[in-house]
């Protein structure tokens, strides 16, 4: 729907948490992430008593916005830390944690966050309303990236081999195929 | 309810401002050239704002209200954009206003910051500069632009720094739409200034009504039947129990007579979009309808095309409030 139509429906009722999150939304969708970070915090705090999943997932999307706009490292950390705090037996945030652990190269955060991912969320959960980078192979991915510049490399190793089982999307298998390459 | 809201109810129309360029626009002022064309100036800023409402559960590391800059550049830096808009307040043209370079920045707060748009012998903007001293004093300035309607560039030619001694900080002066040169700079009196080369000259200093709080400028002063309205905004700045700012901004109409006497306030403030933090800086007169144009949270601009008739009842309420 277009902006200016979320933009009115919300205006009727402003604190509604659907409708911050269909505005926040748009405006990311229209690349504009210093708009969608008003909406998105909006969702979670006229959210956090009704629509954890909503609320969850803003939290995920104020990070996204934020590493869009570079530079704002601390920023993103603390919006994926809100996100598992409020959330912890979901697995999205643990590895949207260690995946930025590993693009910082802090290997240890990496693999350790990555670890209680894998830990702690081990419920079934529901779908997020919006798409967070998140696949259900992902903290295994990222446990097997960190293990090496750990010093686990039998570790990294079984685990790399491990993931090419699995039904990967072509970006995921062919990280793996490289990183089998590499270290084994 | 809020503005918007009513607004839309009767007939009006709400306008997000996109600027592709950009991450979002903030603080945007409209302007009706004297061809007709809908300018807006929209304040594109290098930082984004984070503000938690409600019971501010999600605060940023800094505290509910912060202004997120890239954490290797402290400056919170200001572009400005000029848009033309058409009939349907849809956007059709806009560029980044191209500055002079005439001193390098030498504090935090970069740039011609909150520029209200007027025109007035080849000067457009008039907003405040703090990035000419080391400690952020903040003087209107008022920059003369080129503008180039057929390929839509802005070039600034001339820039007029007004000058107020002891003074730390000047802004939010409130353009008198057809009284060049002249501005409110204050409300509780009302005082009347005019610039004159590059100095502010007290023109009136008088008591009008008395707002239940210290109304700051916004919009510029529109005509409106035999007098002026205006948007005014009012602050509650404050600080939580860790000692973090944190604000409130909401708007009042002000009600002005033909000799500029304050006659008459809204008595209750409004707000647009029930954001906490929401700016009005634009104010023109379309077929009758009021447009205002305001900013929320830093990070979105939107004009409202506020019906005629819903304008005069605000204004009836703000007269028969004293």
């Amino acid at each position: 729907m277009h902006i200016e139509t979320l933009i009115v429906d919300l205006s009727h009722n402003p604190f509604n948490a659907e409708l911050n999150f269909e505005v926040a939304c748009e405006y990311n969708r229209l690349n504009q992430t210093a708009s969608a970070v008003s909406f998105y915090l909006r969702t979670a705090e006229y959210g956090k008593d009704t629509h954890p999943s909503l609320v969850y997932a803003s939290l995920l999307k104020l990070a996204e916005c934020f590493e869009h706009q570079h530079d704002r490292l601390h920023t993103v950390s603390n919006a994926i830390l809100q996100a598992i705090a409020y959330l912890p037996y979901r697995p999205e945030g643990y590895f949207l944690m260690a995946r930025y652990h590993e693009r910082q190269q802090n290997w240890q955060e990496c693999y350790t966050w990555a670890q209680i991912g894998l830990y702690e969320s081990m419920l079934p959960i529901n779908a997020l309303p919006v798409d967070v980078e998140y696949v259900e192979y992902g903290l295994a991915f990222e446990k097997a990236v960190s293990a090496w510049w750990v010093g686990r490399k039998d570790e990294s190793v079984l685990l790399f081999k491990q993931l090419l089982e699995k039904d990967l999307t072509p970006e995921y298998r062919i990280a793996v195929q490289d990183n089998l390459n590499r270290i084994s | 309810m809020n503005l918007v809201q009513k607004a839309v109810a009767q007939g009006g129309k709400l306008a997000p401002i996109v600027i592709q360029d950009a991450i979002g626009g903030m603080n945007p002022s409209i302007f009706i050239d004297k061809d007709g064309d809908i300018l807006v100036n929209v304040r594109v800023v290098n930082y984004t704002l984070y503000h938690s409402e409600n019971q501010q559960q999600f605060p940023s590391r800094w505290g509910p209200l912060s202004y997120l800059h890239p954490e290797k550049d402290q400056r919170l830096v200001t572009e400005n954009y000029l848009c033309r808009l058409n009939s349907d307040l849809e956007l059709t043209d806009y560029c980044k206003v191209e500055m002079l370079n005439l001193h390098q920045p030498i504090w935090e707060f970069v740039g011609l910051e909150d520029a209200r748009v007027v025109y007035w012998d080849g000067y457009y903007l008039i907003g405040v500069r703090r990035d000419t001293t080391t400690n952020g004093v903040g003087r209107m300035e008022m920059t003369a632009i080129d503008l180039d309607k057929t390929n839509w560039t802005a070039k600034e030619t001339d820039r007029v720094r007004l000058e107020v001694p002891n003074s730390y900080c000047e802004k939010n002066y409130a353009p008198i739409l057809d009284k060049p040169l002249h501005f409110i700079k204050w409300h509780n009196p009302v005082e009347i200034v005019r610039a004159e080369g590059d100095q502010v000259v007290q023109v009136s200093l008088k008591q009008g009504i008395t707002p239940a709080k210290d109304q700051r400028g916004s919009s510029q002063l529109v005509r409106w039947g035999n007098g002026y309205i205006s948007v005014t905004h009012e602050v509650d700045l404050f600080k939580n129990y860790l000692g973090q700012k944190d604000g409130i901004y909401r708007h009042r109409l002000c009600i002005w007579d033909d000799d500029l006497n304050l006659v008459g306030i809204s008595p209750e403030p409004f707000s647009f979009l029930d954001g906490r933090i929401e700016f009005c800086v634009g104010a023109s007169v379309l077929d009758g309808d009021l447009l205002l144009s305001f900013g929320m949270q830093d990070n979105c601009a939107f004009i409202l095309r506020t019906p005629g008739a819903l304008v005069e009842d605000m204004i009836a309420e703000a007269l028969s409030a004293h």
